[in-house]
């Protein structure tokens, strides 16, 4: 009883010396967490619109946001009495130890293959990395729709990253008939390719015949274009691969099948033709054909 | 000649390959007509001929019908050139296509 009324009586007397000081770091304390914390969304919005692109926003204010709050533990630990230097002290050794356990922890800890910013496949998810937290990963698809996967998820998936190589590789493939002229063929293309801005002179342009199929001989046309240019390029090149082998000439193949009467067979039957089914390549040999009786 | 030294021989004579392309018009205003590039020569050209066709054609589509022919504002001779502000054939039809054509005599403003 005794000893709960001395410890009453130091409590008391401890407010009575040092309750103003307390009361004032506290309202510190708070006041400097909300107006540290006004400044960080403040900072966040304008650096994000200023520089939308910029990875390096959301590390830059996560920083500025941990100083200021340390500057006003800082203020508010001084004001309650406590020696600046010891508290600088204190800060330095917690920054330290921060650090180091950072830089020993960085190679166990596993990282994402792609930064905010990255245009990502993870799964069967095509999107635009928003953020990334310990926890999981904003990703936008190019619907509109957006995605919170995950990290462990995406860790044990196949993720293509396409911001990881500057340039990407453009096919153009297209089929034409056997009877159409292959060489102007693959100089058209070639041309197509070759002469569209975007497109790499190195690697160049090159077109291969890839096979020569039942109805038509394959032909593929590769090039080269920056990454962020891909998709437009790669649409562009088809309408004006289209175009332009419809202004030469160049018929395009599609499956076929002719069918032919035979009418000889006609005049045995009782009376009607036997169809007589085959697959025919165009300007090719036709194969024998094959009578569906 | 090795190559390397052909491959430079055909990657300058064979066909030529524009850095860009932007859309050329005369634009009629108070006092006759200057020629107007979109995007500007100041501004980075576009990388892609089927955007520059589509929006001369939309340029001269949204003009056409809103101003009347001679009135300050109306674009004549809408066309796509490349980068040495050569004409460019329209890839739809392999021809040099001119939207909205006029023949326009005299000294034009300056460029734009």
């Amino acid at each position: 009883m005794n000893t709960e009324l001395t410890r009453m009586q130091q409590i008391g007397e401890t407010l009575a010396l040092h309750g103003r000081e307390m009361v004032l770091a506290l309202v510190i304390l708070i006041l400097g967490l909300l107006v540290a914390r006004w400044i960080d969304r403040g900072l966040r919005s304008l650096l994000q619109r200023i520089m939308p692109k910029a990875g390096y926003t959301t590390a830059t204010c996560n920083v500025l946001y941990i100083l200021m709050v340390a500057g006003v533990v800082a203020i508010a630990a001084v004001e309650f009495g406590a020696k600046p230097v010891n508290i600088l002290r204190l800060l330095t050794i917690i920054a330290l130890i921060a650090v180091g356990l950072i830089l020993f922890l960085r190679p166990l800890l596993p990282s994402m293959p792609f930064k905010v910013g990255n245009t990502v496949k993870a799964g069967t998810l095509l999107g635009k990395v928003e953020a990334i937290t310990f926890i999981n990963t904003r990703l936008r698809t190019f619907d509109g729709k957006t995605f919170f996967v995950p990290n462990s998820q995406i860790l044990n998936d196949v993720v293509i990253n396409y911001h990881f190589t500057q340039t990407r590789r453009v096919k153009i493939d297209v089929n034409i008939r056997y009877d159409q002229d292959l060489l102007k063929a693959k100089r058209v293309l070639e041309a197509v390719m070759t002469e569209d801005a975007r497109v790499k002179t190195k690697p160049g342009p090159m077109v291969y015949v890839l096979n020569l199929a039942a109805s038509a001989v394959e032909l593929g046309g590769r090039c080269w274009v920056d990454n962020k240019n891909y998709w437009v390029a790669r649409c562009d090149l088809l309408e004006k691969t289209k175009l332009r082998f419809d202004q030469e000439g160049i018929r395009f193949a599609f499956p076929q099948l002719d069918v032919h009467l035979n009418p000889g067979e006609a005049m045995e039957g009782q009376g009607t033709c036997s169809p007589v089914v085959s697959e025919k390549r165009a300007g090719g040999q036709a194969e024998p054909d094959e009578t569906i009786a | 000649m090795k190559i390397a030294e052909g491959l430079k021989v055909i990657e300058k004579g064979w066909i030529r390959k524009p850095k860009g392309y932007r859309v050329r018009f005369h634009r009629q205003n108070e006092t006759g007509f200057e020629q107007v590039y979109s995007p500007p020569m100041t501004d980075a050209m576009l990388n892609s001929d089927v955007t520059a066709w589509r929006y001369a054609w939309k340029l001269w589509q949204a003009t056409c019908e809103e101003t009347e022919e001679g009135s300050p504002g109306r674009l004549y001779n809408i066309t796509v050139v490349d980068d040495e502000d050569r004409t460019i054939p329209y890839y739809g039809t392999g021809d040099v296509e001119i939207y909205n054509p006029k023949k326009i005599a005299g000294p034009l403003e300056g460029s734009v």
